[in-house]
């Protein structure tokens, strides 16, 4: 009997693992004696000039191999005119490296700059700069310039929103659920705008190698998985924790938000920083009044719970200050590459907190999440923030 | 809460200074070719040839003539012979780190200088041993079936003789003239032809500068220009000339794509015969405007010794390499060498 058992064991084992087996082979022959067969084509090689900064009497390409096979990088141009540059670590890039390509060169502030860069076959790949703007740098001023961006953008419109615990908490229930209501197409419409900033990023600075679509479907999946997951053990062991239900809800909210005004911050940054913007006070307006509506959500399950003034604050700290975080990273040290996954683990984490305010209306009693309160909360929440990006 | 912030503004100081551990490799300092400076860690990317990587020699380019295989008919006239192999299969160093492929009429664009007097038989023996068809056209004065356009000499070993009198005076483009012509040229199928007049040109330190551009990326825009293929090339190994003594300068614009292209001179002004046809220069200038396959001969003497720049006047061509430096020198040991003909 025993046997029987081993054998049967060793028999699913074998089953399980011939398919991978037999995958190995079929990879190993194409690798190997097979090449010649599919040895059709001529491979293109490609690179991408991935950022462009402005430096003192100096322009910075950041250069990477998007192509399937390795390069040299040979040559330097600026508006098509052969200029003598350094690069750095050195020419020689394999797939996905990249290399900081040095241009001396006396640039004019506001003007327009298309940077070339010729390879070792002699193909040219450009990219155009529609006004110049001197690079930042991470002095203190800057840094300090960022945290109050970020605070105006992040901090403060999320503690206004807060405000309105009192309101949330005198008002009846079908009331309640059309404020928790409002708060998910508020943070609907976030989820949505990040992932559609996600892409013009991907699509205007990396290169189609990377499937920029399907990584940001992949980041944004990944992201709303791991919060999840993780908002459920919380809220499962919020007694054990010593705090509320109501708080523990709040806080996976507050992070989930948190996450999000981190890859919004990015934006911030890096649009200042590559000078693709002028960063007005109207700009920053807009964004405020955008984000009070998070506020709104973190408010929205705080008030069945009876949350200190310190919770409170901690709760739009971690929602808003994260804002500040993301500017400096987006100001000073650019990647888009690194915005893209921002983004998307934004947008999973807005998801997320989503589905964990439908959970707690049902829990509520609108077990269907059918009643008018909620459908015309969702739809006005849309109607709010689409109104208000009108402004940004 | 405190720790969760922490940890962000851990990561954003990460992100944010990865450049301050970076900056204790070591620093280089280089010049580079437009006399700038640069300081860096890494390699200095820079159309500067060296002569070690050089493949093909624009300084011997410059004074290499041709006279071929001399014989003489019975009734006196000079026969000279040559034998041209044109290939499509090179690939060639262009400028440094960039490589092309190049058609060649033996092995190098641009071909092999060809030179005979007024009146000479020149019979050119013609094998082609590229993969495509491959012709010579002269410019000249010479029978339709050697013009080389409907006599199309076939691929891997076809074989042709061109056969002709050498004539009119004056310097003359020959090229490949198999469809589609543009490609073939653009490649580097083509060379220059010189015809001296019988009675000899005042002797000169003699050079011949084919004026062409490399579209290396097949966008029918040139990538390159140069004076005899290499960018910058006699900007970094300037044209060693004597002070007072006639310099004369062969020049065929081979350049596509753009509809014109010029030659100024610093410091000095040149007399100019158009197609050196004729005795009498046009004009006495520094500046003439070249259309395709237009050509002429320049003749300047240089009294004060120095550097002297000459390049397209078209900056954009100057700055994509057809720039160069003629060094004048009192008293060079190299001789003024008496014209020869090969005679």
């Amino acid at each position: 009997m025993e046997l029987d058992k081993k054998s049967s064991k060793g028999k699913i084992l074998a089953s399980g693992l011939a398919p991978f087996f037999l995958l190995i082979i079929m990879i190993a022959y194409i690798f190997g004696p097979g090449s010649e067969l599919l040895d059709l084509g001529t491979p293109l090689p490609e690179i991408t000039l991935e950022k462009i900064e402005f430096m003192d009497s100096e322009i910075q390409v950041t250069v990477r191999n998007t192509g399937p096979i390795s390069v040299e990088v040979v040559m330097a141009d600026v508006n098509d005119r052969i200029q003598p540059a350094a690069i750095e670590p050195d020419r020689f890039l394999e797939r996905y490296e990249t290399a900081l390509v040095r241009i001396p060169f006396e640039w004019n502030e506001a003007e327009p700059y298309i940077i070339g860069l010729t390879i070792d076959d002699g193909t040219r790949f450009e990219r155009e700069i529609e006004a110049a703007a001197p690079a930042l740098k991470p002095d203190l001023e800057f840094v300090g310039f960022f945290a109050i961006i970020g605070t105006y953008v992040g901090i403060i419109p999320v503690l206004i929103g807060l405000l309105w615990l009192p309101f949330i908490k005198k008002i009846s229930k079908s009331k309640y659920h059309f404020f928790l209501a409002l708060t998910v197409g508020l943070l609907l419409f976030l989820g949505i705008d990040s992932i559609e900033e996600a892409i013009d990023v991907s699509d205007e600075n990396l290169s189609s190698s990377f499937n920029g679509t399907l990584l940001i479907a992949t980041t944004v999946i990944l992201s709303f998985l791991g919060l999840y997951y993780t908002s459920e053990k919380l809220t499962n062991k919020a007694d054990s924790l010593r705090i509320s239900k109501p708080i523990a809800i709040a806080l996976m909210i507050s992070i989930g938000i948190g996450l999000h005004n981190f890859g919004e911050g990015l934006a911030i940054g890096a649009a200042v920083g590559l000078g693709s913007i002028a960063f007005s006070t109207f700009l920053i307006v807009g964004f405020a009044l955008h984000n009070t509506t998070e506020g709104l959500a973190i408010a929205a399950p705080l008030s069945r719970g009876k949350p200190t003034i310190g919770k409170l604050l901690g709760l739009g700290l971690i929602a808003g200050a994260p804002a500040i975080f993301g500017a400096w990273v987006g100001g000073f040290a650019f990647s888009p590459f690194s915005s893209v996954i921002f983004l998307s683990i934004g947008a999973g984490a807005i998801f997320q907190v989503i589905v964990i305010i439908l959970k707690w209306i049902r829990e509520e009693g609108d077990s269907n999440l059918s009643s008018a309160a909620v459908a015309s909360g969702i739809a006005i929440g849309l109607l709010i923030m689409y109104l208000t990006s009108i402004i940004i | 809460m405190v720790l969760i912030l922490i940890v962000m503004f851990g990561i954003s100081v990460g992100l944010v200074f990865p450049t301050l551990s970076e900056a204790q490799k070591e620093q280089k300092t280089f010049v580079t070719h437009s006399g700038g400076v640069i300081t860096t860690s890494g390699e200095v990317i820079d159309p500067v040839y060296s002569d070690s990587t050089m493949e093909f020699d624009p300084m011997e380019y410059l004074r290499d003539f041709n006279y071929g295989k001399i014989s003489k008919l019975p009734d006196g006239t000079t026969v000279r012979e040559f034998t041209i192999i044109a290939e499509d299969d090179k690939v060639m160093e262009v400028s440094p780190g960039v490589f092309y492929n190049v058609l060649t009429f033996n092995g190098t664009v641009p071909g092999p200088t060809i030179r005979a007097t007024e009146g000479d038989l020149v019979r050119i023996y013609f094998i082609n041993n590229g993969s495509k068809e491959h012709t010579m056209h002269f410019h000249g004065i010479h029978p339709a079936e050697m013009d080389g356009v409907f006599e199309i000499v076939g691929s891997g070993g076809g074989r042709f003789t061109y056969e002709f009198e050498a004539g009119p005076v004056g310097v003359h483009p020959y090229h490949c003239h198999v469809m589609p012509l543009e490609e073939h040229i653009v490649h580097g199928l083509y060379g220059v032809f010189i015809v001296d007049p019988k009675e000899k040109r005042p002797p000169a330190d003699e050079m011949v500068m084919v004026l062409n551009g490399l579209d290396t990326d097949f966008d029918t825009e040139n990538n390159f220009y140069a004076a005899n293929t290499i960018p910058f090339y006699y900007q970094h190994h300037p044209i060693q000339i004597n002070t007072n003594q006639l310099i004369r300068i062969y020049v065929v614009n081979m350049v596509e794509f753009d509809p014109i292209n010029n030659f100024h001179l610093h410091g000095n002004l040149y007399h100019y015969y158009p197609t050196g046809t004729d005795t009498v220069p046009s004009s006495y200038t520094d500046m003439i405007t070249l259309s395709q396959t237009e050509r002429g001969i320049m003749e300047f003497e240089y009294t004060y010794p120095g550097k002297y720049l000459f390049h397209a006047h078209k900056v954009e061509f100057s700055e994509k390499g057809w720039v160069g430096i003629f060094l004048a020198r009192d008293n060079l040991s190299q001789e003024s060498v008496e014209a020869d003909y090969g005679t």
